[in-house]
């Protein structure tokens, strides 16, 4: 019988929540391994699926396609690095192996995945589209359709989407609530241990509702396992690798472009001070313009 | 769930009468099992109704856990030796008097008389809020209750703190430390740990106390002979003169050369969840005379980096009189 | 001739069963289809039980019957109910469960669900003194059977006061009363020290909980109990079970001390014979240790200022007392006495107190061996030093000089004492200590090692009249010495019966004691409590044989011829001019002639407890029955001086008591070897309350820790001094045919003093001012670093 949450008395005997069951943890590593292999069989199993055709790139569409800005890739990695660390020293202590200072390493992650996200937030809101990500439109809906249509009939061939297809949005989302929570969560939680930033005190919160911060705080951390994972394995697979590369060197070949992206949706551009060419230093990124860089 | 205490739940009784047996036994258990030693720290788990295990495997009946056996390289002490047997016995008293003199001041006669080395080197912590069965981080809750802003934590650690702030009680340790000893532990695998590696802080693992896991059987304690009849220092400052456990403890291992310290080893309880060895207060010692100078730089040094509780800022200084009585004591 | 008894050691007649385990307490005892009891423990300080589910618990194999609040009496006011839906402490019961089995029990227990509201509590009562401070009581925290609850405050500008280290100065104190012209009195004074004192709430904790068996045979209740007093229990318990005391058969043989926490019996005694009656099977209730913490009392805590003026030649001249009491859920008086024991122990002549009761969320409080006394004289006695430095006086000069003469009156009353020797027990104890050379010793250091001299002297109430005696010499020769006392280890059964066997003439062995059970015959008795017993007990006892020595000359007279007058008794014999008949005989002839010689007629003005008693024992031999009415005027009080050498560790706070003196006055010594054993447990104990022991509560949750022996710490024998001397002056009580006083309780607060004069003295004269003195709190002091803990803090350790 799997425990959703753990529960424990209070010193007064009240039945209070502690946090998240580590069951969930096992579960979320099964069903992430399932995830993962149903996927492959999928995918398999739609080798001779429809394509849809390349779509015709506009004239002056450059040889190499500005992806990923050096700044949008310092974010995504360094939030990736402590993501992974948070994650690890969550869950791997509970596995039963010792990591010493997990709790110092976990809290410092956090306090670096904080800055990356304001990082973000400050970076999308200023200098990336951020509305295009949050539109929740008509268009969020039609997308919503044909991505669905794809996945139920081999014959659909899969939409080809604007810069950010449908299921990078939806998973961004998810990594935007889920990080919302753990890190607000865990703000709280670091008020109970020592670090330079609260005087510690245990008791800000009735028993009851520090069970509902663990309790979150622990449902993030098991979505993100599940998060986690299923991106690794997209990464690494070969159809999607061009998407690891492109968080990599920040560009795709106009190929990519035109085999996955609809110009319409996506207007390409290049490295506006060297034509042709991918933005490759923080220079460059900076001076990329029209008229949002991600746009 | 209503809160009862002093009444010993019901539990299968196994009696193994050889360490293969019992690792068997413990296996077999698993998460359910708990091992009996002399019930000094048992016993206060069970009557609380805590500590709830399914089977209870007595290693009282293991004859080859048991007294004393002399090596070449030292001595080997069976883990369920009591503390009675090790403070009297003759080679320990002559040789290795540090840890006789720590057994004697273990609780009460009563309790040395029952309770056993491995006892009291593996004994869980006496914090308060942890020992009532309080959901703390050490228990598997979310909440260090005893570093609460007015928690009552006289007791508790200026060291090593790590969510938990709990202090190792036990007397022994520090001077099984201070003589290099050897744990011996089975599972069915034989291991054998460092004195000051067999205990554990809560960073590592905020549940336990030491290196074992369910399983896990610590059977003997092997005292090598490089530091037998050394200059030994222990000393235990307690709130009454028995049945007590240590505010702050020091033992010492001296070897001298004439009024120069060679070698020395020095371990302190009471200030961290794990008994603390000063590493560097040996290196600052090591080739030099006991001077007051060296006494006093000595227990300076000692207490660096330690953080008092709101109630504990006296085991700073206590702690570094300590040291400083301890080096003093090879003072010419 | 017979051999002399009083002031001879002897053994005890309890001694045998007791060292061979034979001896019975109240939990040993089983009957036919015996239960179990176990009681449910409130988990907060303070709440409402809004609803018991107790529908799994009735599942459990052996579950017989649940008892609720609602089914006991349910006091009024601050009173203590045996079972509460209201709890006011952490480990109050809320109710009782029957099981077959203590395991069964338990595990009944744990099914229950509680569903309780929490409310306010208060743990320090300073705090509920702040102007918004928590109350104990919803309704308030103040009670008067007039005018009901009111809540009482100080003001901020007390509590500025307070926060800056001073006496603060409420308006309408709870208790207040003056004697002579205070403002005079500190006039006068050439030094005053002024100094705020905490002294800790600590738990009683006797060797033996409290448990109790008890079962209903054809309407008669036999209840086998654990407290201090017997005949006054078995009262007690037919009070609260609202039954005829001769319906009761109880017994009590054995108890394991008490300490004054089951003086007339306790609260939840009664608990056993309910449960009994309810489901009409016998039910034991072990009381665990666990559960004594909560149940079996505390001594409540002071929080106090006090300001002493001197004049130049040391005589104190005013003393300025103020103490907020922690009084736990149910009240306490300590505060009173401990105001009067001030005024008597320094005799200032200008006294004014204040005192400040304060209701808690703590375990009860209750009366410990020298309640208020033993607090006082530790608390005040360094200021006593504090001023002898100051003046540059020698400290037991200005001790005796200050000690009281019978002619000083206690209190705001100036009750007067029936014989005061406090300065001839601290001049023997001086002697015997060698005050001369070891004062000479304080403040040298060798080493880390510091020698500290410590002096206490304390005083406590050791008797009462009015009580009866009764006794019967039965035709084997023996006389039948009955006691309605209770026995907790302080062999007062015995030793009150020793003058009036000496009175008779007997040898110790022709003497046998009944006691502790009441279907033998209890007289009406004092409580085992106060010292009274040594005192009240040899006089009731006294008059006893009294009479039964006018009725064995009488008979020898008629027997023999001559005048009764002419007769003598010695060594079981009656002797005069006509001969002599052995008391076998004299026994014989008694049950002949019956009337008031054996019992048949009994004293018109015993009291009525004891005519049930006489009465089992009529026609079975010489009857000596009589009340003792010796009469006399004032207070009955004991002193003790204790004198004790420590050497303190100035590195790491610990110190190690060398010797201990103790010198007392209690009048005639009937038992050397008890008294001693008194002095020096009593002694011992207080100065545990002074090092170690402790109470400690989680602010938080309000709930204690020290609740174990371990945890509470009182004094091991490993910190009992390694000498020990003491001595009496002797001197008899000139208003008791036997001259003897009680001891058991000043030699607490004498041992406490001693200690913290001790330590204050190997300190330089610095007074830490609150207990336990424990080693974080010196060293903390001597290295300069901060102190563990407030000044005021209370339940701190």
């Amino acid at each position: 019988m799997i425990e959703l949450f753990r529960r424990d008395q209070n010193p007064w005997g009240q039945d209070i929540l502690i946090g998240v069951s580590w069951d969930l943890m096992w579960m979320a590593l099964v069903l992430a391994a399932l995830f993962m292999v149903g996927h492959a069989i999928w995918f398999r199993s739609r080798a001779g699926a429809a394509h849809a055709a390349p779509a015709a790139v506009p004239p002056g569409t450059p040889e190499r396609v500005v992806r990923h800005t050096l700044a949008s890739r310092i974010f995504h990695w360094s939030m990736s690095a402590a993501m992974l660390a948070l994650v690890i020293t969550a869950f791997v202590p509970v596995m039963g192996l010792e990591i010493p200072a997990w709790v110092t390493i976990h809290w410092i992650a956090g306090v670096a995945l904080i800055a990356a996200i304001i990082y973000h937030i400050i970076h999308a809101i200023g200098w990336q589209d951020f509305w295009s990500m949050m539109n929740f439109g008509p268009s969020f809906f039609r997308d919503l359709f044909a991505q669905t249509k794809h996945l139920m009939s081999a014959s659909a061939p899969e939409p080809k989407g604007g810069k950010y297809p449908l299921d990078h949005r939806l998973y961004h989302h998810a990594v935007l609530v889920f990080s919302l929570a753990a890190v607000v969560t865990g703000v709280i939680m670091m008020m109970r241990i020592d670090t330079p930033f609260f005087a510690h005190n245990p008791y800000l919160l009735t028993d009851e509702t520090t069970g509902v911060v663990f309790a979150i705080h622990g449902i993030a951390g098991v979505m993100f396992i599940l998060l986690i994972a299923s991106h690794i394995y997209f990464a690494l697979r070969p159809d999607k690798r061009w998407l690891f590369w492109s968080m990599v060197r920040g560009w795709i070949s106009r190929d990519v472009y035109a085999e996955h992206f609809d110009p319409t949706k996506w207007k390409a551009t290049g490295d506006s001070s060297r034509p042709g060419t991918a933005a490759t230093g923080a220079l460059a990124d900076a001076s990329v313009s029209a008229p949002k860089e991600d746009a | 769930m209503a809160n009862m205490k002093d009444m010993i739940p019901a539990f299968d009784l196994v009696q193994p009468t050889t360490v293969e047996d019992a690792v068997d036994l413990m296996k077999d258990a698993g998460d359910e099992g708990w091992v009996l030693a002399g019930g000094l720290d048992t016993f206060d788990w069970f009557k609380d109704r805590i500590k709830r295990p399914r089977v209870v495997i007595d290693i009282g009946g293991i004859e080859e856990m048991r007294g004393f056996r002399d090596e070449a390289g030292g001595i080997e002490i069976g883990a369920m030796t009591t503390l009675t047997e090790v403070a009297n016995h003759a080679r320990v008293r002559s040789e290795f008097g540090v840890l006789a003199t720590a057994a004697e001041h273990v609780a009460t006669p009563q309790i040395r008389n029952q309770g056993t080395l491995g006892g009291n080197i593996t004994q869980d912590t006496r914090c308060w809020y942890y020992r009532s069965g309080w959901p703390c981080y050490r228990a598997g809750g979310n909440v260090c209750y005893a570093s609460a802003p007015l928690a009552m934590n006289r007791e508790h650690c200026i060291l090593g703190r790590s969510r938990c702030v709990a202090v190792n009680p036990s007397d022994t340790a520090p001077a099984l430390i201070a003589l290099d000893a050897k744990m011996v532990v089975q599972s069915p695998r034989r291991r054998l740990y460092d004195a000051e590696d067999y205990f554990i802080g809560p960073s590592v693992d905020i549940t336990r106390m030491t290196v074992l896991e369910p399983g896990d059987l610590l059977t003997q304690v092997f005292v090598p002979a490089f530091w037998a009849n050394s200059n030994f220092y222990f000393e235990k400052v307690r709130d009454r003169g028995s049945w007590d456990f240590q505010l702050v403890s020091v033992a010492a291992a001296f070897r001298m050369s004439g009024s120069t310290i060679e070698d020395a080893r020095i371990a302190v309880n009471g200030v961290a969840p794990y008994p603390v060895r000063l590493d560097a207060v040996e290196r600052l010692v090591r080739g030099e005379a006991a001077s007051e100078s060296l006494q006093n730089a000595a227990g300076e040094l000692a207490i660096q980096g330690t953080r008092a509780l709101r109630h504990n800022d006296y085991k700073i200084v206590m702690m570094r009189n300590l040291v400083r009585r301890a080096v003093r004591s090879v003072a010419a | 001739m017979a051999e002399k008894l009083v002031g001879v050691n002897y053994a005890p007649p309890d001694l045998r069963a007791k060292i061979t385990g034979r001896a019975r307490y109240a939990e040993d005892f089983r009957a036919q289809g015996m239960v179990f009891m176990k009681l449910l423990l409130s988990p907060m300080p303070h709440c409402r039980v809004r609803g018991v589910d107790d529908s799994r618990a009735r599942r459990v194999p052996g579950f017989i019957d649940i008892m609720r609040a609602s089914e006991v009496n349910q006091p009024e006011g601050p009173t203590e109910a045996m079972l509460t839906d209201e709890p006011k402490y952490e480990g109050e019961p809320i109710l009782a469960v029957a099981a077959e089995s203590e395991e069964a029990c338990a595990a009944a227990i744990e099914a229950i669900e509680l569903d309780l509201e929490p409310l306010p509590f208060v743990l320090d009562p300073l705090q509920g003194l702040r102007p918004n401070g928590p109350n104990a009581y919803t309704e308030g925290n103040q009670f008067s059977g007039q005018d009901g609850w009111s809540t009482y405050k100080w003001t901020d500008a007390d509590f500025a006061e307070v926060d800056a280290g001073r006496m603060p100065n409420p308006a309408n104190p709870l208790v207040e009363w003056t004697k002579g012209d205070i403002e005079a009195g500190f006039a006068e004074a050439t030094v005053i020290i002024e100094e705020a004192i905490v002294h800790q709430s600590v738990t009683h904790h006797p060797m033996e909980p409290r448990s109790t068996m008890a079962y209903w045979e054809n309407g008669r209740l036999h209840a086998f109990v654990s407290t201090q007093s017997a005949q006054r229990t078995k009262m007690g318990m037919a009070g609260a079970l609202e039954v005829d005391p001769e319906e009761i058969t109880f017994v009590s043989e054995f108890t394991g001390g008490g300490f004054g926490s089951k003086i007339p019996g306790h609260t939840h005694m009664s608990l056993a014979p309910l449960m009994s009656r309810k489901i009409g099977r016998p039910v034991m209730h072990r009381v665990t240790r666990y559960e004594e913490n909560y149940i079996g009392r505390a001594r409540p805590g002071f929080q106090a200022w006090a300001k002493m003026g001197f004049r130049a030649d040391g005589k104190c001249t005013a003393i300025d007392l103020m103490i907020v009491q922690d009084s736990g859920p149910y009240g306490a008086g300590d505060h009173n006495t401990a105001s009067n024991i001030a005024d008597i122990t320094y005799t200032p002549g200008n006294m004014r107190y204040r005192g400040f009761p304060m209701y808690t969320n703590t375990p009860p409080k209750a009366a410990q061996r020298g309640p208020g006394g033993a607090q006082i004289n530790g608390m005040l006695e360094p200021l006593i030093d504090q001023a002898a430095r100051e003046l540059n006086m020698d400290r037991l000069a200005i001790r005796i000089l200050n000690a009281p003469t019978v002619e000083y009156g206690m209190g705001p009353r100036s009750q007067r004492m029936t014989s005061t020797r406090a300065k001839e027990a601290l001049r023997l104890g001086a002697e015997l200590f060698d005050y001369e050379n070891k004062i000479q010793l304080s403040g040298q250091r060798n080493g880390s090692k510091v020698t500290g001299i410590g002096l206490g002297l304390s005083t406590y109430t050791a008797g009462s009249r009015g009580y009866d005696g009764l006794m019967v010499i039965r035709p084997d020769g023996k006389l039948y010495v009955y006691q309605g006392i209770g026995n907790l280890g302080t062999h007062s059964i015995s030793d009150t019966a020793r003058p009036a066997a000496e009175l008779l003439g007997l040898n110790w062995d022709q003497v046998e004691i009944i006691w502790g059970d009441s279907s033998r015959g209890m007289p009406n008795s004092s409580v085992q409590a106060g010292s009274q017993t040594t005192h009240a007990h040899s006089r009731a006892n006294y008059a006893a044989a009294q009479d039964a020595l006018r009725k064995i000359r009488a008979i020898a007279a008629r027997q023999l011829g001559g005048n009764a007058n002419q007769y003598r008794v010695d060594n079981g014999r009656v002797l005069g001019p006509g001969g002599s008949m052995t008391f076998a005989q004299v026994a014989q002839r008694a049950i002949a002639l019956g009337g008031e010689y054996d019992g048949h007629t009994l004293p018109g003005d015993l009291n009525a407890a004891t005519v049930p008693a006489a009465n089992m024992h009529v026609g079975t031999g010489l009857m000596g029955v009589a009340r003792d009415n010796f009469g006399g005027e004032g207070g009955i009080y004991s002193w003790l001086a204790v004198f004790g050498l420590i050497e303190l560790d100035v590195e790491t706070g610990q110190f190690e008591t060398k010797e201990l003196v103790c010198a007392t006055d209690v009048g005639t010594v009937v038992h050397p070897r008890s008294l001693g054993a008194q002095c020096y447990g009593g002694a011992i104990q207080g100065m545990g309350m002074a090092m170690s022991q402790r109470w400690v509560f989680d602010p938080q949750y309000g709930v204690p820790f020290a609740n174990r022996l371990y945890t509470a710490r009182p004094p091991s024998i490993m910190d009992a001094p390694r000498s020990m001397a003491w001595d009496a002056v002797g001197i008899p009580d000139p208003q008791t045919p036997t001259g003897a006083k009680g001891i058991g309780e000043p030699s607490v607060g004498a041992g406490s003093a001693v200690l913290t004069t001790a330590i204050a003295d190997a300190m330089g004269g610095r007074c830490l001012c609150r207990t336990p003195l424990t080693p974080d709190l010196i060293v903390a002091e001597l290295e300069g670093r901060p102190l563990p803990f407030g000044r005021l803090d209370q339940h701190v350790g």
